[in-house]
């Protein structure tokens, strides 16, 4: 007997799965998040699931330690050593103010003040020849300073070190030494593509993380061995693979998004099980909704990631699943402007005081608070009966700050409001659907909708209409479903280094040969806990024509020449922009790998939550009064518990059917059967589509 | 429409103005609609070839209906676009091929100087879009106007030369030509195009992201009519230009009525180097309009200092109100019925057809400033004191050595902006007629062409001192590694960045090249041929100050100093903070130093 157990560390919850690999049984806990010492909350996690760590095979964590560090502002004292002339660096940014018309816009704070940030002379040139060696003297001196400052870590970030990365090594080097205790890391062991500003903001950004998160993973390592776990375990990083505790404790920066990106491991397995080419991955919580393409099992990745958002944030390089967030959830709040204009988020109401209906003091009403008085969400069944909800006070509050203000009156004036509140959170959930999809030249006609997260099941239906898409697919434990992505997901390791040279025959054995590099580098970084024989190494380039800024960013495969590589780029080009140009120069931009090592993982076919009927039963629903947007009425019904619904069940909307942490809402004219991994699979009637 | 002035701030089912449809389906319908023009936007930057659009963002999407009144605009794109150049550019096609010579399929373009009033570069594409059964209903356009990175002319990049005296030598005129007619493209247009610009292969690829938008966006627009259907539609959009014109009037109405002046001015026109260029701007504020009057501005010049009324001083006008009332609105034909702009022609913000362009945009972020600025006594809390206001061009460009390519790198200013009642000023960005534009790291700038950055640092003392302090600018210089030309404009250099409320001035911007054995030659506008080992010394302005320095909090001084912002010498002489050997606050010698510097200054 062993088990798999993976640990999701949220805002509001730690989420434990927990999959025996003998039964195919998952089991799941939930325990409050512990603010003050985040491995309370995962020991309690484990202490409540009953989980005996002597048999666990292997375990996974997700944390939100370093996106709150940043969030919070409270990471180590860190410094920054930098080229002589380039300490502004991170004060000049890019110039660029994305909103245009604020007079009165500031960026985030930066993470190392000016009088932190210290110049040595040394400098290489644009083609990587080094300009002026390092002045070792002076190299003694900041050393001595770093002292003085009390810096914990210290970043080493050099102009074009990405061409040449001697200098960042032998000072990260040399600080090691002189500095010991002191957290050192340098930007080329980040990334290796250009860009000063962005390349230094990451090198920063993780010795400013590194400090606390070397903390966490020494004390959860010693508490996990101390409760008997005998196997290394990993780490959640954004890359959508996990790290090993050693890769994780030097470039702590790349966990800094790990929960969504549990829910997109998840639903890459899922399309690959069914044989689905392309879906739409969207995850609706309680403050935002995220989508994500997944095209023939994967997802693709994004650089830079800007830590706060792009309007105030910073970036940080390296692969991060490519995830559009809109601030639409549960939680979202509406509100009537003075102008009588009805909005709906990115306010949340969040967990605290949360939803009017959840009687803690909330009094605005929410997208939660529409679906309890449209009788989508039952009062009775919300987690489970665990939490009752309040009508009453939803009724409230939509009828006093939404219908009245819009002046709705007499019967039916609570349920049109309601249903305009979510007619707006779709429009707004709609449009980042819209933004992935068209970005990548892809219909959403020829696509499924993937939907989990607390609110995702609630609302699939009418986005899957409003965008015209013809299926929506449900998987397991759509409210836990992050942690079940932790569960099967790989170790992974993604590299990428800047290559500018035109796409010819003559530049191949260069590209080849820094391929090689890159592979030996991740290789090293993945082989720790991990089977090196087993590691899948994949081969990227982003090539774009000569001119052009944007590249594109696709698998070359194992393509040996330099027409074969071209055809590639103008098959996805064409496809992602409609026109290609036989004619005009191509050129790389820069070179990626990204390098899998399989993990033991559950087979999603055998997974299975808990006593179902068997398939041959007779299910009867309950029925209750539900209001459908495209019906523009209410109507009544089929009330399931998903738990009774086997594989092969079939039934026609309208329909509601209830499980532990979500609802899933089935439209008249709709049709749902149950597939044959447990998954609910609801086909859109046409009613209502445009075509 | 007199309902439109009732401040009753609520919107029954049903609006005054004869419309009847339900107000979530009115957000619906125009959240619809701001997502296709955002969706394009998007488009636009990943399939641009020129860094002109996908970093500098020289570009605007847009949806006017059939009269050219502007629906809604892309988020993107910088600010001066948000004047309506599609409906200017659209009211004129109808002028030129009447109503009934426009169909399904066509696309035109026009960069057409006298009615336009931009550079040539600016060209703005648009295709008409028809709803409705068998398509016989006209809509509107859908509209992209793209700073092309070529039109012709006497200068590589047509808009840079500081010599040009008309429009001719700026390049080739398109005025409401079809590039597409009925659905098909037309040969003729495409190779007059390929065929007037230096650089064919990338004009065109822009032209094709250009043109893939419109007829993307068109179809959208169609799939959304054809989904609520037009009536619906109409109505939505009506809700919508009322809404926001009710917010332009409360913001108006919210400083208080009476005429606000203010005058800044340019260092030259690049041709006649001695004459300043007045710019004085009158604001009327009254009953829930304001007027913006240019009458006191100075006449059109003759270098390319000039632009027309249109992309001039309505589009002026329109970015100042933004910053001052509504910035994070997005715009629409509502958003300006209550400004008002008055402004002769002949005028430098209203050329008259003929007058050289090139250079149109170079005053406009001063001009805003300067309405800014009237406007400052009025609203204090909402405004600042001056930003440094330049574009602060200097271009680079020449063959590679190594390859024997041509190569044109354009870099302009990052300066310090305004501080303002509650704040240090912000930046360093660039002007207030940009947005989200990038610029181009040293490393990229570095790999790509014969220069190299040595390097970019904070320029001490540049922020206007204050009780806020302002922004402060930068020194950067790049040395050349091989011969190449170099391109300056910079302005602003005689009238610095202003302080206000008794804030001080910020430092002027300032150009300069040093070569081997010679003392630094200043150079503001023109152009100059660098050997290698040349240098370019290039300082940006820093912001103005905010109320008195000898108000500062010492602290913050002190902490200004012990950053490098603020000299030992300036926090004693303009500040009137003395400070110990480690940097730390006397107390005493301070008071005194602050009672001395306020006599000193009473009795000036």
């Amino acid at each position: 007997m062993s088990t798999i157990i993976a640990v999701d560390t949220g805002g509001t919850f730690t989420d434990l799965v927990a999959y025996d690999t003998a039964t195919g049984q998952m089991t799941f806990t939930k325990s409050l998040t512990t603010y003050g010492d985040l491995v309370d909350g995962v020991c309690n996690a484990i202490a409540k699931a009953k989980t005996d760590l002597h048999h666990a095979s292997s375990m996974k964590f997700g944390t939100t330690l370093v996106i709150n560090t940043f969030v919070q502002r409270n990471g180590a004292r860190t410094a920054l050593v930098t080229t002589k002339g380039f300490k502004d660096v991170l004060d000049v940014r890019r110039g660029n103010r994305p909103f245009p018309f604020d007079l009165h816009y500031y960026r985030d704070p930066v993470l190392v003040e000016r009088e932190h940030r210290l110049e040595l002379t040394e400098r290489v040139a644009g083609d990587g020849s080094i300009v002026t060696d390092i002045d070792e003297d002076e190299l003694s001196e900041i050393a001595g300073a770093l002292k003085k400052i009390g810096a914990e870590a210290v970043a080493v970030s050099f102009i074009n070190a990405y061409k040449n990365p001697g200098h960042e090594e032998r000072v990260a080097s040399a600080l090691r030494h002189q500095l010991p205790g002191t957290y050192i890391t340098s930007g080329t062991e980040l990334a290796r593509e250009w860009y000063e500003y962005e390349r230094t903001s990451t090198a920063v950004a993780n010795a400013y993380v590194g400090p606390r998160l070397q903390d966490y993973v020494g004390r959860l390592k010693r508490k996990l061995h101390a409760e008997g776990l005998a196997k290394p375990f990993f780490l959640m990083a954004s890359n959508g693979g996990v790290f090993s505790t050693e890769l994780a404790e030097r470039q702590p920066v790349m966990l800094r998004e790990s929960g969504p990106v549990g829910g997109c491991i998840g639903a890459c397995e899922y399309a690959k099980a069914l044989s689905i080419p392309r879906l739409i991955a969207f995850d609706m919580g309680g403050t935002t909704a995220k989508c994500a393409v997944v095209e023939e099992g994967a997802f693709e990745s994004r650089s830079p990631y800007y830590v706060g958002g792009y309007h105030y944030g910073f970036p940080i390089l390296g692969a991060v699943v490519d995830i559009v967030e809109v601030g639409a959830g549960g939680g979202s709040i509406a509100r009537v402007d003075e102008r009588g204009r009805l909005s709906v988020g990115p306010m949340s109401a969040g967990s605290e005081p949360g939803p009017a209906a959840y009687g803690r003091g909330g009094v605005e009403p929410t997208i939660t608070d529409a679906n309890l008085v449209l009788g989508r969400v039952g009062a009775e069944s919300f987690l489970g009966g665990e939490m009752k909800l309040d009508g009453a006070r939803s009724s409230k509050a939509i009828r006093e700050r939404v219908a009245e203000p819009l002046g709705f009156n007499g019967t039916g004036a609570e349920d049109e409001a309601a249903n305009g509140i979510l007619a707006l959170g779709i429009a707004t959930m709609a449009s980042a659907i819209r933004q992935v999809t068209i970005e990548r030249g892809l219909d959403p006609r020829e696509l499924s909708l993937f939907a989990y997260g607390g609110g995702g099941p609630l609302h699939a239906g009418d986005l899957a209409r409003e965008l015209n898409i013809p299926e929506v697919i449900i998987p397991l434990e759509p409210g836990n479903f992050s942690a079940v992505g932790m569960l099967v997901s790989d170790a992974r390791v993604d590299e990428a280094a800047t290559f500018l040279r035109s796409l010819d025959q003559a530049n191949l054995p260069e590209m080849a040969s820094l391929f090689a590099s890159l592979e030996a580098s991740v290789k090293r970084k993945l082989s720790d806990g991990n089977d090196a024989s087993r590691i899948n190494m994949q081969r990227m380039a982003e090539i774009r024509y000569r001119g052009q800024k944007q590249g594109l960013k696709f698998a070359i495969g194992d393509s040996g020449t330099a027409d074969e590589i071209r055809q590639r780029f103008e098959a996805v080009y064409a496809r992602r922009y409609g026109h290609c140009d036989p004619s005009a120069p191509l050129e790389f931009v820069s070179l990626a790998v990204v390098a899998l090592a399989p993990m033991q993982r559950p087979d999603l076919a055998g997974l299975t939550t808990g006593t179902r009927k068997s398939g041959g039963a007779v299910v009867t629903p309950g029925t209750r009064s539900v209001f459908f947007a495209h019906l523009g009425r209410r109507t009544q019904a089929a009330v399931f518990q998903r738990r009774d619904l086997a594989p092969g069940f079939s039934h026609s909307g309208p329909a509601v059917i209830e499980e532990y942490g979500s609802t899933t809402v089935v439209g008249p004219g709709d049709t749902f059967r149950i597939g044959t991994l447990s998954e609910i699979r609801v086909t859109i009637g046409n009613e209502g589509r445009t075509s | 429409m007199s309902t439109i002035e009732q401040r009753t701030g609520r919107t029954s089912a049903g609006g005054d103005d004869g419309t009847s449809i339900n107000p979530i389906v009115a957000e619906v319908v125009r959240h619809g609609l701001l997502s296709i023009a955002d969706q394009i936007d998007v488009n636009i930057t990943r399939t641009a070839f020129s860094p002109l659009i996908y970093e500098y963002k020289d570009y605007a999407v847009g949806i006017v209906d059939a009269e050219g009144r502007l629906i809604c605009q892309s988020s993107g794109g910088i600010p001066l676009f948000v004047a309506n150049a599609f409906g200017v550019a659209i009211r004129d096609c109808i002028a030129v091929h009447g109503s009934d010579n426009i169909h399904a399929g066509d696309v035109f373009i026009s960069n057409h100087a006298a009615t336009l009033g931009q550079h040539l570069n600016n060209v703005v594409m648009h295709a008409p879009v028809f709803v409705g059964e068998g398509k016989g209903e006209m809509f509107g356009f859908m509209c992209v106007l793209a700073h092309w990175i070529d039109v012709g002319g006497g200068v590589v990049g047509s808009f840079l030369s500081p010599k040009a005296t008309d429009i001719f030598q700026e390049g080739i005129q398109f005025r409401n030509v079809k590039l597409w007619a009925g659905g098909k493209p037309q040969p003729d247009i495409y190779r007059t195009i390929e065929v007037n610009t230096r650089f064919p292969h990338m004009a065109l690829g822009d032209l094709d992201a250009q043109l893939a938008g419109c007829l993307l966006g068109r179809d959208k627009i169609i799939e959304l009519v054809g989904k609520y259907g037009r009536s619906v539609v109409d109505q939505a959009v009506e809700i919508m230009w009322r809404h926001s014109e009710e917010s332009a009037r409360a913001a108006i109405r919210s400083i208080p009525d009476g005429t606000y002046e203010a005058s800044s001015f340019l260092d030259n026109d690049g041709i006649d180097l001695d004459r300043r260029i007045p710019i004085k701007i009158v604001v009327k504020v009254s009953g829930g309009e304001m007027t913006v009057d240019y009458s006191g501005i100075d006449d059109q010049l003759k270098g390319p200092l000039n632009s027309g009324r249109e992309g001039g001083a309505v589009a002026c006008a329109m970015v100042a109100f933004k910053y001052m009332a509504a910035p994070h609105e997005p715009a629409n034909d509502g958003s300006f019925r209550p400004l008002k702009v008055v402004i002769p022609d002949g005028k430098f913000l209203s050329a008259r057809g003929g007058a050289p362009l090139g250079q149109y945009s170079a005053p406009l972020a001063t001009v805003i400033d300067t309405i800014l600025k009237a406007m400052v006594a009025a609203l204090p809390e909402r405004l600042a004191g001056g930003h440094h206001g330049t574009m602060g061009i200097h271009a680079f460009s020449g063959r590679h050595p190594e390859t024997g390519e041509l190569f044109h790198n354009l870099e302009t200013s990052h300066g310090g902006w305004g501080a303002s009642a509650t704040r240090d000023g912000p930046g360093p960005f660039k002007t207030l007629s940009h947005g989200d534009t990038r610029d181009v790291p040293a490393e990229v700038q570095e790999a790509l062409y014969p220069l190299r950055i040595e390097y970019v640092r904070v320029r001490t003392d540049s922020g206007g001192g204050g009780r806020f302090r302002g922004g402060v600018g930068l020194e950067k210089v790049t040395t050349a590694l091989a011969p190449c030309d170099l391109q300056i404009s910079v302005e602003r250099t005689l009238c610095p960045p202003w302080g206000v409320e008794g804030g001080r001035d910020g430092a002027a911007p300032l150009t300069a090249v040093r070569r081997a054995g010679r003392e630094d030659e200043v150079i503001l506008k023109g152009s100059i041929t660098l050997e290698a080992g040349d240098q370019v010394l290039s300082y940006s302005g820093g912001g103005g100050g905010f109320g008195s320095p000898l108000k500062r909090v010492p602290e913050a001084v002190a902490m200004d100093v012990r950053r490098g912002f603020v000299s030992r010498q300036a926090a004693h002489d303009d500040y009137g903070v003395v400070l110990d050997e480690a940097g730390v606050v006397l107390g005493d010698p301070t008071r005194e130093c602050r009672a001395r510097l306020c006599n000193r200054n009473s009795m000036a």
